[in-house]
């Protein structure tokens, strides 16, 4: 009925480098696919170096202190506060390094990039690091001439609407209105959108495309575009004013950086559409049902062309990416992000936003968005205490009108005008830019907020909010310029004054703080329902179930099943169909079977003089083979959680007669009533499998009782069941003896017998094998630890299971060599703990001490009684060690007690807390306010957003950069 | 209507309801039928869920349904506990042509008697009768009535191969006597409809209507709401029939 899944368990809090990576929207794996076998060899070592930017055009912009790095195959510029200016260009888009001869002591470069431009970075670090990373841009930039990259680039951007732009072709403005019809001949050469077609949303005067387009144009011509955008303030400024519709889709790749898949994997998307042609998948069926719910409002989704481009999107991504598939909410991100960008840039795009920008968010256990909803609401109660208290007080849920903001970036709440300003400004300034929308969205709804009552209160409040969101922020203001002001605007201006203090690093920082949380609230929900969905939970509590699914949950932490899939469509020919469902393997069976019957795991009790541990193996016999194969009802070779239910069902609450034709029916392979003579040695060498590490050899003996009685009681009742055979079958001729190994020979009734004809069997069946298996509850499994910081890293380092076994190995040795080291088998029934034996052994061969007496004929019967199997004994392997008697282990989990201790401290570590970051006064806000009351044009509103930036440097840099734009290239 | 006027009839009584059950089983459409008599082919996927307030004349008293229409997909399964806590009534939808549906109804049943508020009213709901029905008659179900014939002419086209003549039967994959089996067994309404044609839609939250223990959920205080101005609006359904059957007519 359900799926389990462990892969929360693996998630891995990103490196340092990771970080720097997503920062600068690299892609995570800097190799494209299959297309250049780049050898290990030439990967170039990854270098950062302080640096001071400047353009090379004088006077245009000012020097900005910050830091490059060079993580080939891109080049990347942040300055120091992170903001102001920055930008990521492949190499293969620098055409030209000289070192330029500047004064002494100046260590600078000019690099001429493809679009014309020149950028000089003056290198302010030591010496000897500047010559190193100067040899390794040479390296770096040779590999990328090597590849051919360099001759690649002009056939690239050519797809790209900024050369249009900046080329002069592009349709002047006031073409805007026929644009639709007028173009599309002359258009095929670069990429875009629906809306090229259909009209893009909103009307274009409103909006000032025209003047727009005229900023935009002077910008890329002086910084660059597309690969080599080069993002200074200005840049900023025009994205959070709304990027004009032709453009917007280009911008969006370039910004995110999905433009740098789109390069370095070109034909990609064509392929996995081909190779994927006609593939029907649980999630080509869920696209289907959405295709047509998707932005239906819209033009382009009433035809077949946006429909069909629609499901080529997001069936791509479901090839390529089939463990996350396809979830709702990608169907309004698909089609707001195709509006305006080609089928294949929306893929890539695509891919950036569930891959980095919005991470987990769309995972089948959705566990991103429930983190990140937990992330808000603690951003909530930080900045707008109020708010929160009194959600609380009327048990109002944030996430209800909150997880559509994040999961579908407003497109789904807002008008999509607005919606898409939002997103200019989300793929620019990354997803803080959700939460900080969204604190804005509640801080201006702030007083009627604490009016609502119920979570529909909320939701009508905030429908309505959104609907005005053209509307006038002061309608009864005085001034007309601040009744300009669209209440949108203002959510901007709140956004992105008030809530600054929300930065990346902040919610990094806080979704670190709850993953741990959040983790766990999954697996438990989908503990509770697997439990719940069990068809039969037998004779079992629904808490013993719960402890049969942490065993079964460890089991596949440890040795993971494959995938669940769907049973092949062939099997569904009838209609009925299934879920996928998680079956384990007999590995992982293994695993489980030994977190719950004692004889499946061996433990060896290991003293050494420092320590003393459990060490912990499963355990392989055929007989655990054979119980996995006979619980595995449905016979697929593979066991559900459901199956695990049901066959432990089938042992653990049986009586001594019920446990007795259990074990019967495990080793009666085809289920005749009959075990053969072969089946009569396997029981042996099951009960001798059981029994390997018990104390003393009353065990063995009974064994040896069990074989010798049950050849003699078989051939006993042989004769009975020939004769009543013969008779049965009209005398045919049959030779009573002797009978082939692999005929029926011994029926229950005298399996009973002569299990009952030996105490120890006895009380084995009795009690012993039910209580074999035992619902402990498991150790908990070790998440991925939640401190950060040096000492939690340091001890998640050092507490790994591999160092735990160095550890153990070591203190061995050790205790060996001062010989204190001692090895024990831990007995799996323990009933005996010394030598003492039970019974005296002369009760196996007298009659007389039979509990049966029914069978009288079986004194007539002298026969075999000396048939005595030799290969089980060889299987055991009781080791009795002379003077010890078991203590009760300490721990139960094997894990030293040094460990535990660091473990423990681990723990015990205070949360990270995030620094005291000032929550901003409501007078401020009021101030803030006032302040955008002035703004009317578009460029005041621009203004209105940014505070000025500082770029850090003192003035002598200055004159140095200004210097350097004069300088002479060395010859 | 009585909006202004005080006194006891002119209390609403807030309901929260919740829609749950698979994909594509017409959850939406249920409710889209109820609140605003339509039917359209193509909606907007429920992203988290849908929210939707209708109201409903019970006797002397009107209910305010405050609907929560939850997205189907599985995996957002483990959000639906959001929006069933305190959760008066549940409508637990499958599709009578889709076996595996009705599986999936009867976890979501379990759940909510485990996990939802003890006293929640469940109806279980097979959706989309119009597909198995011969086009002609509407004979075969107690729940259909009279009135429904008067929504067939209104129904837009339907999102699935329309059901024509003899072959219909032959989809059905859940008998109704299974599911009313079923559904008495876990003391469930019972009710098998067609957002479609409308047929059963007001049957449902009318019998929830009745079954709701009114009394219990004003003595606890939080259910009486002034009617606000915007319900006007929201008050389209159109049942000229219904309100020749006081007793359980659904009017706003």
């Amino acid at each position: 009925m359900s799926t389990i899944s462990t892969a929360l368990r693996n998630f891995k809090e990103p490196t340092k480098e990771q970080i720097t990576q997503n920062f600068f929207s690299l892609p995570s794996t800097p190799a494209s696919i299959g297309k250049d076998a780049r050898g290990a060899d030439e990967e170039v070592e990854k270098i950062d170096i302080n640096a001071v930017l400047s353009l090379g055009v004088e006077g245009e912009e000012d020097s900005y202190a910050g830091k490059l790095y060079l993580m080939a195959p891109y080049l990347a510029f942040s300055s120091l506060d992170k903001k102001s200016v920055r930008f990521t260009i492949p190499l293969s888009t620098v055409r030209r390094v000289e070192r330029l001869n500047a004064r002494a002591g100046v260590y600078a470069l000019s690099l001429a990039l493809w679009h014309g431009g020149k950028i000089i970075v003056q290198l302010t670090s030591l010496r000897p690091t500047a010559d190193l990373f100067c040899a390794l841009l040479r390296d770096a930039l040779k590999i990328e001439l090597q590849r051919g990259r360099m001759k690649s680039i002009k056939g690239f951007v050519k797809t790209c609407y900024s050369e249009v732009l900046v080329s002069g072709s592009a349709p002047t403005p006031s073409d805007e209105k026929d644009e639709a019809s007028a173009n599309e001949a002359s258009e095929s050469s670069y990429h875009g959108g629906l809306g090229l077609r259909f009209k893009f949303p909103g009307d274009p005067k409103k909006l000032r495309e025209a003047s727009k387009i005229k900023l935009w144009t002077t910008y890329l011509k002086t910084h660059g575009r597309n690969l080599s955008l080069l993002r200074y303030p200005q840049c900023t400024r025009l994205v959070q004013v709304g990027l004009p519709n032709r453009l917007r889709g280009e911008m969006w790749e370039t910004l995110s950086g999905s433009l740098f898949l789109r390069y370095s994997n070109p034909g990609l998307y064509e392929q996995l559409l081909k190779e994927n042609t006609g593939r029907t998948t649980t999630s080509t069926e869920d696209i289907e049902k959405d295709l047509h719910r998707s932005l239906p409002e819209y033009a382009g989704y009433q035809s077949e062309e946006g429909i069909g481009a629609l499901r080529r999107v997001l069936q791509a991504y479901s090839f390529k990416n089939p463990e996350l598939g396809y979830c709702q909410a990608m169907n309004i991100l698909a089609a707001a992000i195709l509006i305006y960008m080609s089928e294949e840039q929306a893929f890539w795009l695509l891919e950036v936003l569930c891959d980095r920008l919005l991470p987990g968010y769309y995972a089948p256990s959705m566990h991103g968005t429930l983190l990140d909803q937990r992330v808000f609401e603690s951003l909530v109660q930080r900045c707008l205490p109020i708010i929160q208290d009194h959600f609380q007080a009327v048990d109002v849920q944030l996430s209800v009108a909150s997880l559509p903001w994040f999961l579908s970036l407003f497109i789904n709440s807002m008008p999509m005008v607005f919606a898409f300003r939002i997103v200019d400004c989300f793929f620019c300034m990354g997803p803080k830019v959700l939460f900080q929308v969204g604190l804005a969205i509640l801080k201006i709804n702030g007083e009627k907020l604490l009016q609502i009552q119920d979570d529909g209160g909320f939701l009508n409040l905030m429908r309505d909010y959104f609907a005005s969101l053209g509307d006038s922020a002061h309608p009864h203001s005085t001034d007309p310029r601040a009744r300009a002001i669209t209440r949108f605007q203002e959510l901007l201006l709140v956004s992105f004054r008030e809530f600054s203090v929300i930065t990346d690093d902040l919610i990094l920082s806080e979704r670190k703080r709850f993953r741990n949380e959040i983790i766990h609230s999954i697996e438990t929900f989908s503990k509770r329902s697997a439990v719940r969905n069990l068809r039969s939970l037998g004779r079992f509590t629904k808490e013993q179930a719960g402890l049969v699914y942490d065993a079964l949950y460890q089991a596949m932490c440890v040795i993971p099943p494959p995938p669940a899939q769907l049973p092949s469509p062939a099997l569904l020919s009838e209609g009925v169909e299934e879920k996928p469902e998680t079956r384990i393997q007999l590995r992982t069976f293994q695993y489980f079977l030994s977190e719950i019957a004692s004889w499946a795991r061996d433990e060896k009790i290991v003293s050494n003089g420092f320590q003393q541990r459990i060490d912990r193996d499963v355990a392989e016999h055929e007989f655990i083979d054979r119980l996995f194969f006979f619980w595995d009802t449905s016979c697929c070779g593979a066991l559900s959680f459901q199956d695990l239910v049901s066959g432990l069902d089938g042992v653990m609450f049986n009586d001594l007669m019920e446990n007795i034709e259990w074990f019967f029916n495990l080793h009666d392979k085809n289920k005749d009533g009959f075990l053969t003579k072969d089946e009569v040695l396997t029981v042996s060498e099951s009960f001798l499998f059981i029994f390997r590490f018990e104390v003393g050899d009353a065990y063995l003996g009974a064994v040896s009782r069990f074989m010798t009685n049950a050849f003699e009681y078989g051939d006993a009742l042989m004769a009975d069941v020939d004769q009543s055979k013969e008779i049965e079958e009209n005398g045919e001729p049959r030779s009573p003896l002797p009978l082939p190994s692999n005929q029926p020979y011994l029926n229950l009734a005298t399996f009973r017998m002569v299990v009952l004809a030996d105490e120890i069997l006895e009380s084995f069946f009795e009690t012993d094998l039910s209580a074999s298996f035992r619902l402990d509850p498991v150790a908990e499994l070790e998440l991925p630890p939640s401190s950060s910081g040096l000492l939690g890293e340091f001890w998640s380092s050092i507490a790994t299971d591999s160092n735990k076994k160095m550890f153990n190995m070591f203190t061995d040795e050790i205790g060996k060599t001062i010989g204190k080291h001692q090895v024990i088998h831990r007995p799996s029934i323990g009933r005996y703990k010394t030598l003492d034996e039970p019974k005296a052994r002369e009760s196996l061969l007298t009659p007389g001490m039979r509990h049966s007496t029914s069978k009288s004929s079986l004194h007539s019967s002298p026969s075999s009684s000396s048939l005595r199997p030799s290969s089980p004994s060889q299987s055991l392997t009781v080791k009795v060690p002379s003077s010890m008697t078991l203590k009760e282990p300490i721990s139960a989990v094997g894990y030293s007690p040094m460990v535990q201790a660091a473990n423990a401290a681990l723990l015990a570590r205070p949360a990270f807390t995030i620094d005291d970051s000032k929550d901003d006064d409501d007078d401020d806000a009021e101030d803030d306010l006032e302040a955008g009351d002035n703004d009317d044009q578009v460029m005041d509103e621009v203004d209105a957003f940014l505070e000025a930036h500082d770029s850090g440097l003192t003035d002598a840099d200055k004159e140095v950069a200004k210097d350097l734009l004069n300088a002479k290239p060395v010859k | 209507m009585a909006d202004a006027a005080s006194g006891s009839t002119d209390k609403s009584v807030q309901v929260k309801l919740v829609l749950l059950g698979e994909a594509a089983v017409g959850k939406s459409s249920v409710v889209l039928r109820f609140v605003s008599d339509e039917f359209q082919a193509n909606k907007e996927p429920t992203i988290g869920a849908a929210f939707l307030t209708q109201k409903c004349r019970l006797e002397d008293r009107v209910l305010r349904y405050e609907i929560w229409d939850t997205a189907g997909q599985e995996r957002f399964h483990s959000l639906a506990p959001m929006y069933y806590r305190n959760a008066q009534a549940a409508v637990v939808v499958y599709d009578i042509t889709k076996a595996s549906s009705l599986e999936k109804a009867k976890s979501w049943v379990k759940e909510l008697q485990r996990q939802a508020n003890p006293n929640i009213v469940i109806a279980l709901t097979g959706n989309k009768l119009d597909l198995v029905q011969l086009s002609a008659s509407s004979s075969g179900t107690p729940s259909s009535e009279s009135e429904d014939e008067a929504d067939d002419a209104t129904a837009t086209p339907g999102e699935t191969p329309s059901s024509s003549g003899g072959k219909a039967e032959s989809l059905r994959q859940v008998p109704r006597e299974e599911a009313q089996a079923y559904a008495t067994e876990a003391g469930l309404l019972f009710f098998e409809t067609s957002a479609k044609t409308g047929e059963g839609i007001v049957d449902i939250f009318t019998e929830i209507a009745k079954k709701i223990p009114i009394e219990h959920i004003l003595a606890a205080g939080g259910g009486i709401r002034r009617p606000r101005a915007d319900n006007a609006q929201e008050g389209s359904v159109n049942l000229e029939e219904s309100t020749n059957k006081p007793k359980d007519a659904c009017n706003c």
